[in-house]
């Protein structure tokens, strides 16, 4: 009990220090004009005819794949930089969240570099499937490559920006999370999630169609503040929300109780 | 209305000697009629501290430029003065005195259901205005928002706010526990026989007022906690800086003191309606549809609250549609003046000071709800929002509409209280000097206001000068209407005149037991056999 008190304040506290939290330049991101980065296209589906190859060689259309909320991320499986800190991240909160991997949502890692193949992708996929904490269905977490021309279309239509460097690239990290009927619904940017953050936005992608109805009630506390780029409590719907169930209460406990019978004296 | 009799046997609440003697008996004591006199007293000490401020304002509005004070202290002054004026009068106001003092006697009961939350309303209460009071005097000077704490300013500003939000965050959970009370009370303690549309309607505007003091309340008192944690964290709720939204501040704000204003005004209009059939002689007219339009102004006020921001960006669609919802809540008021009206038709009135005061009340009351009108309709809005006449709408309202029915609720049910009669003629006069007083004072500011005089300024335009020199002799004349008033009620109090039970043959419960009435209200619990007013 002496800790619940603290850890249940610190709970309660820490969205609300994050409600405050101040703003990664979002004109930058959302900027057209932008070269390298993420522009959302929230919203829109992804085209039905983009063809990947798997790990076995063959040709599969990304949007057959998707029939579960899946989190999609932009690689280079060469990569010096971001992509190994965002697929180790990933690995790592697919360990702690709940959610089962593979059931409840799957990912695809794609590379966008056309000169890698297959080989390199199974590599890959060893090495962050064994970096998952825990026992996962592993046809949960696929990796793909792809052609320059589905890389492209892909990647346009995806919003993900970048730039040829030498024999590198210069690119931003972020998930892209995907509803079961192929509509881009949130983007994660950064290369650290919380479990909480990965989770409500795979809610969010379920549409409500599953999970249990925790969920729903989560996805009524917390909006997606996209100045922060987190989620948030949304304090005032939670507390009148309070205010008028605590209210109807009231109310039927005194229409329903029957009254004590008054004593005349 | 009931077939008993009460003797004088038992001591009466004022005679009753409990555990302890003294103050101590009073601010121990969990007698509803006692806790509506400590808050009586307690609230007349803040209003005339207002008045107090109210004076020294219009002082130094006699002319322009700097008379008494600079524009810092004018600022504290307003400020203090709308702290004092609404969260310690007008919104407890007449429910907390004639609620407390009257609702159980009304309904046949012996105390509130919760006599004890009761005095623990009393007492946040008192502790909510002494940490406003504290406010003034520590920390780097007195708050100077003004009454509403509009965001970003107040998240800016180096006086003392978050002792004064503090102070308005307790004095919210004294009216939450008050409505919890009486809602609870009326649902549980009517007398035998005493059916929902058996109760006298100053229960129901009672009723009406407890909802909206439960359901509205909180929403304030966690915008002031927001405020705090946003001052003292610097969590950005309202503050574009640092990521919030100070409209959001103005939505939360007003969600509450929207309604705010209704939770003055009901039981004002219920002490009204209970006076006018007293000394109409006749039975109220449209006892429904009083009851209907208490509720649905309850109800519809909830809904009216963006009709304050108008010109604070809101979408054009939002902004037609509060104004449709701002004329909509005028209906029930009108509903009711017209009942009051229609009561006195064809009656025998009996001419007396209550009866006066509700006279004017409804004069006033209607000038307040016209002009309320022109606020409310978006056009006339932007000429006069934040001006004069904005000040002279609101006052017409709370003080012309609350503080007229307070006095007329205290010299109806002065005698009840404390079984002894003022001077008639003094109380006339008074009354008189007052009406005078008091529409000299703010019925110029609606000429000022539309001639576009701003609001919460120390100074002012030579051109406004002449209008300000009427307003403030006339808060002189109504100071001294409030002087004859109040000194003739304390002439009476203390003197030793004949006590009386009921000098205006009253028919409702109060009016049925002894002057003051015993501890227990009723020596036995009268049985309700029909409606309030029957004459």
């Amino acid at each position: 009990m002496k800790r619940f008190i603290p850890i249940s304040l610190i709970t309660f506290l820490i969205p609300l220090m994050m409600q405050g939290q101040t703003i990664k330049a979002t004109q930058d991101i959302k900027s057209p004009e932008l070269e390298i980065g993420i522009v959302e296209h929230l919203d829109e589906y992804i085209p039905d005819d983009l063809m990947l190859i798997d790990t076995t060689g063959q040709a599969v259309n990304l949007k057959q794949l998707i029939d579960k909320p899946t989190v999609l991320m932009w690689v280079y499986y060469r990569c010096p930089g971001i992509c190994s800190p965002l697929m180790t991240s990933v690995a790592e909160v697919i360990g702690k969240t709940d959610l089962i991997l593979g059931k409840d949502f799957q990912v695809i890692t794609i590379s966008f570099d056309a000169r890698e193949g297959s080989d390199l992708a199974i590599r890959k996929r060893e090495n962050y499937l064994n970096l998952i904490g825990k026992p996962v269905d592993e046809s949960g977490w696929m990796f793909y490559t792809a052609d320059s021309a589905n890389i492209a279309r892909g990647t346009e239509a995806t919003g993900f920006r970048f730039k040829k460097a030498g024999n590198d690239f210069m690119h931003s990290a972020a998930l892209i999370m995907i509803s079961p009927d192929g509509k881009i619904t949130r983007y994660l940017q950064g290369t650290y999630f919380l479990p909480f953050e990965f989770k409500m936005a795979l809610i969010e992608t379920s549409q409500g169609k599953s999970g249990p109805t925790i969920y729903k009630v989560l996805q009524f506390c917390y909006t997606y503040d996209p100045a922060g780029q987190q989620y948030v409590l949304n304090v005032t719907k939670v507390a009148g929300s309070l205010i008028l169930i605590i209210a109807l209460i009231v109310f039927l406990i005194l229409v329903l109780k029957p009254r004590k019978k008054t004593t005349t004296n | 209305m009931t077939d008993f009799n009460n003797s004088h046997k038992e001591p009466n609440y004022l005679e009753y000697r409990g555990k302890y003697k003294g103050i101590l008996g009073w601010i121990t004591s969990t007698d509803h009629k006692r806790i509506g006199l400590l808050y009586f007293y307690s609230m007349m000490f803040f209003f005339l501290a207002g008045v107090v401020m109210g004076l020294l304002m219009k002082y130094e509005l006699i002319s322009p430029g700097e008379q008494i004070m600079g524009a810092q202290t004018y600022n504290g002054l307003f400020t203090l003065h709308g702290l004092t004026m609404i969260f310690l009068f007008v919104i407890p106001g007449v429910a907390a005195v004639f609620g407390n003092f009257f609702l159980p006697i009304l309904i046949g009961a012996k105390d509130v259901s919760f006599p004890r939350l009761n005095l623990m309303s009393w007492y946040l209460y008192i502790i909510g205005a002494i940490v406003v009071l504290i406010s003034q005097f520590i920390g780097d000077g007195p708050p100077d928002t003004g009454w509403t704490f509009y965001a970003p300013y107040s998240l800016k500003t180096n006086t003392n706010v978050v002792a004064a939000v503090t102070g308005a965050f307790i004095l919210g959970f004294s009216s939450i526990l008050t409505g919890l009370n009486f809602i609870v009370t009326m649902h549980r303690l009517r007398a035998p026989g005493m059916g929902w549309l058996r109760m006298p309607l100053f229960g129901w505007a009672l009723y009406g007022t407890g909802w909206i003091q439960l359901l509205a309340t909180p929403v304030v008192g966690i915008t002031f906690l927001m405020v705090i944690a946003e001052r003292l964290l610097g969590i950005g709720f309202f503050d574009p800086a640092i990521g919030g939204d100070p409209i959001l501040y103005q939505h939360l704000f007003w969600i509450y003191s929207h309604p705010a204003v209704y939770i003055m005004i009901l039981p004002a209009m219920g002490a009204i309606t209970e006076i006018i059939p007293t000394f109409a002689r006749k039975t109220i007219f449209g006892y429904t549809a009083i009851v209907i339009s208490s509720m649905a102004i309850a109800f519809v006020g909830y809904f009216v609250w963006g009709h304050h921001m108008f010109t604070s960006g809101m979408s054009s669609t939002s902004r037609w549609v509060f104004s449709l919802l701002t004329f909509l809540v005028a209906i029930p008021s009108a509903i009711k003046v017209f009942n009051w009206t229609a009561t006195l038709y064809k009656s025998s009135i009996n001419l007396q000071t209550p009866f006066y005061w509700a006279i004017a009340f409804v004069f006033v009351f209607m000038i307040g709800g016209f002009s309320g009108l022109v606020l409310g309709s978006l056009a006339t809005d932007i000429h006069v929002h934040d001006t004069a006449f904005v000040v002279a709408h609101f006052h017409y309202i709370v003080f012309g509409g609350t503080g007229f029915a307070f006095f007329g609720a205290l010299h109806y049910w002065f005698p009840k209280m404390f079984a002894k009669v003022y001077n008639f003629k003094v109380a006339n006069i008074g009354l008189i000097v007052f009406f005078i007083g008091f529409n000299m004072l703010y019925f110029p500011m609606f000429y000022l206001g539309l001639m576009g005089m701003p609001r919460r300024y120390y100074d002012y335009l030579p051109m406004f000068h002449s209008a300000n020199i009427l307003s403030t002799v006339g808060s002189w004349i109504m100071a001294t209407g409030l002087l004859i008033i109040i000194i003739n009620l304390i002439r009476a109090r203390k003197g030793s005149g004949k006590e009386i039970d009921d000098p205006w043959d009253g028919k409702t419960l109060e009016w049925t037991i002894p002057s003051p009435p015993i501890v227990e209200n009723f020596e036995q619990i009268p049985e309700v056999k029909h409606g309030p007013y029957e004459y």
